[in-house]
């Protein structure tokens, strides 16, 4: 017997969670084949589990090679039910991300990369090592409502502030938000070097991103 | 009292005349004989002139001689990128996939890449001023330089799918730890050990135990062979594995600003001493000298009374363009509080 959208939907999340790649391959392929929306097994399959993830770091049960392991999982699924999305006219945030110039430390920015993924963002990802003036160019060419930048590094939190004085520089910093976030950054930074939000982990930033786009005023802080 | 003589006595629990002091000075360095970050890296008698030039000027308590930390994966087979006037870093791993492991041999201190050049530059800096202050050369644990030798993404994934292929390029990372740390001693110089990616806020303490752990307490233990105590830098959180880092044998715990100074004295300050941690990125970099000042305070406030003995510090590596006023700064609130440590000195508070 076929099993209820709400239990595929629930093993989804449940496989995502338990960091299991290839069950979360066969549901999202079972979900495909009774002919369930896909987008919905995204929203309350795998993003659900991927919240649950996030939920379980911040509690300090999961840490980072579970997030990563639980994202391969995520992934996985994604690429079987992507296919079968149909196109839907709601307008999604665009983001573009990257780590800044002189760091190659990427795990923080691609956890980060996930769950805006997942949270329904579209995300562009410069990678790492990333000169200021790629951000700024990105974000003009793709039209991003949000740049966001990450470091680990304390030697390379000044190119952040380059992002934004670009931004300045060609008077178009109005048109975009700015948000960082990185081991050495804190709330306090954000505020001097000018960006708008600020988020102490990935699943966060989520938060911070949405806030952003929403347009509510003052530097957001999540921490 | 030098510095030698202030580390002798408060081992001792003789008086002293200030607490020790030491602002982790990187590539700063550099700044200090204006030359560009990039001419210290490979230069033995710059890296060194630049070492000793920071510590006449600021009068601070330990030398350590480090760069970056790829120098010894680079010596490994990672490709490492260096800007001409900022930090070098990791550019690519050695190997990109497990399989290639057997590529990866442990380094040659006395050929392999760098390493030849930085023991030389230890050798300066304790020929130059080694009878008065100590000397130590940066060591990368074996967890990290195993993350830097294979991916650090691809590392922490292999901590759950392949945890054999892990131990092996923990046990390949220790090999060139152990060989590295016996040429620093021949040096006249103490290894210095860091673990960033050892952190609670990378892996769990469980993983903590079970792969930084049993190289750590391997390392530490054949340092200690060689009549050197050791200091151990983790970033990050890490409270949750202070114990096991004291119980790895580590004889100072330096700690991050991430992790709490007074929880760190209560957990394990009667076994370990202390060393931290006044925020390098807001306070040392972006404050005042009075922000630094009262960054010092409050670190004392919490730490002086520590067991086995407190060292101001900041709480990781100085970024490069850390101001030299607020490097003074933190040297002079340490000279001005003195010792022993009286309310009135940190403005009434203890």
């Amino acid at each position: 017997m076929a099993k209820s959208k709400e239990e595929l939907f629930r093993e989804l999340s449940e496989s995502v969670v338990e960091m299991e790649e290839e069950r979360t391959v066969k549901v999202a392929e079972e979900v495909v084949r009774q002919g369930e929306d896909a987008y919905e097994a995204i929203e309350k399959g795998l993003s659900h589990g991927m919240e649950r993830a996030g939920q379980l770091f911040e509690e300090e049960e999961y840490f980072i090679p579970e997030l990563l392991m639980c994202s391969d999982a995520m992934y996985a699924g994604l690429d079987v039910l992507k296919p079968h999305l149909k196109r839907t006219g709601e307008k999604k945030g665009r983001v573009v991300i990257g780590v800044i110039e002189g760091d190659t430390h990427d795990i923080g920015k691609n956890m980060v990369r996930i769950m805006l993924e997942t949270g329904g963002f579209e995300v562009t990802d410069l990678g790492r090592d990333v000169p200021p003036r790629r951000f700024v160019d990105t974000a003009k060419e793709i039209d991003a409502d949000i740049i966001a930048l990450s470091t680990l590094m304390t030697t390379t939190m000044d190119g952040m502030g380059k992002v934004v004085k670009i931004l300045e520089e060609e008077q178009i910093r109005a048109g975009f938000k700015v948000m960082v976030g990185g081991g050495p950054i804190s709330p306090g930074f954000a505020k001097r070097i000018g960006a708008d939000g600020y988020a102490v982990n990935a699943a966060e930033a989520v938060k911070v991103a949405k806030r952003l786009l929403e347009g509510v005023g003052g530097v957001q802080v999540v921490a | 009292m030098n510095a030698l003589q202030r580390f002798a006595a408060m081992t001792k629990g003789e008086p002293l005349d200030r607490l020790p002091c030491v602002p982790i000075i990187g590539n700063t360095a550099a700044r200090v004989i204006g030359v560009k970050v990039s001419a210290i890296r490979g230069d033995a008698r710059l890296l060194a002139d630049a070492q000793v030039a920071a510590y006449r000027r600021f009068g601070f308590d330990v030398i350590r001689v480090f760069t970056d930390l790829y120098v010894q994966a680079e010596a490994m087979g990672a490709r490492v990128k260096v800007p001409e006037d900022e930090t070098a870093y990791l550019d690519a791993p050695a190997i990109t996939d497990i399989a290639e492991i057997d590529r990866l041999r442990p380094l040659n201190p006395s050929r392999d890449g760098l390493i030849p050049a930085h023991l030389e530059a230890m050798r300066r800096v304790a020929d130059a001023v080694g009878g008065e202050v100590p000397v130590t050369g940066a060591l990368c644990a074996p967890f990290t330089t195993a993350s830097l030798l294979v991916g650090a993404e691809q590392l922490v994934r292999l901590t759950l799918k392949d945890p054999e292929a892990v131990h092996r390029l923990c046990r390949l990372a220790l090999e060139s730890c152990l060989a590295y740390a016996d040429a620093i001693i021949e040096a006249g110089a103490t290894p210095s050990l860091t673990d960033p990616m050892a952190s609670a806020t990378v892996i769990s303490p469980r993983q903590f135990r079970e792969f930084a752990f049993p190289y750590l307490k391997e390392l530490i233990g054949h340092i200690h062979s060689r009549g050197r105590s050791v200091t151990l830098h983790i970033c990050g959180r890490t409270s949750k594995i202070w114990e096991a880092m004291a119980e790895a044998g580590a004889d100072c715990l330096s700690i991050d600003n991430e992790a709490s100074l007074a929880d760190a004295k209560v957990a394990v300050g009667e076994r370990v001493r202390l060393m931290g941690n006044v925020r390098p990125s807001e306070v040392m970099l972006q404050g005042t000298p009075a922000d630094v000042r009262r960054g010092v305070i409050d670190c004392v406030c919490v730490a002086h009374d520590s067991p086995k003995g407190y060292i101001v510090a900041s709480g990781c590596s100085l970024p490069t363009e850390t101001p030299f006023a607020n490097i003074h700064a933190m040297m002079d609130a340490v000279r001005e509080i003195g010792w022993p440590v009286r309310p009135e000195k940190l403005g009434g508070r203890t």
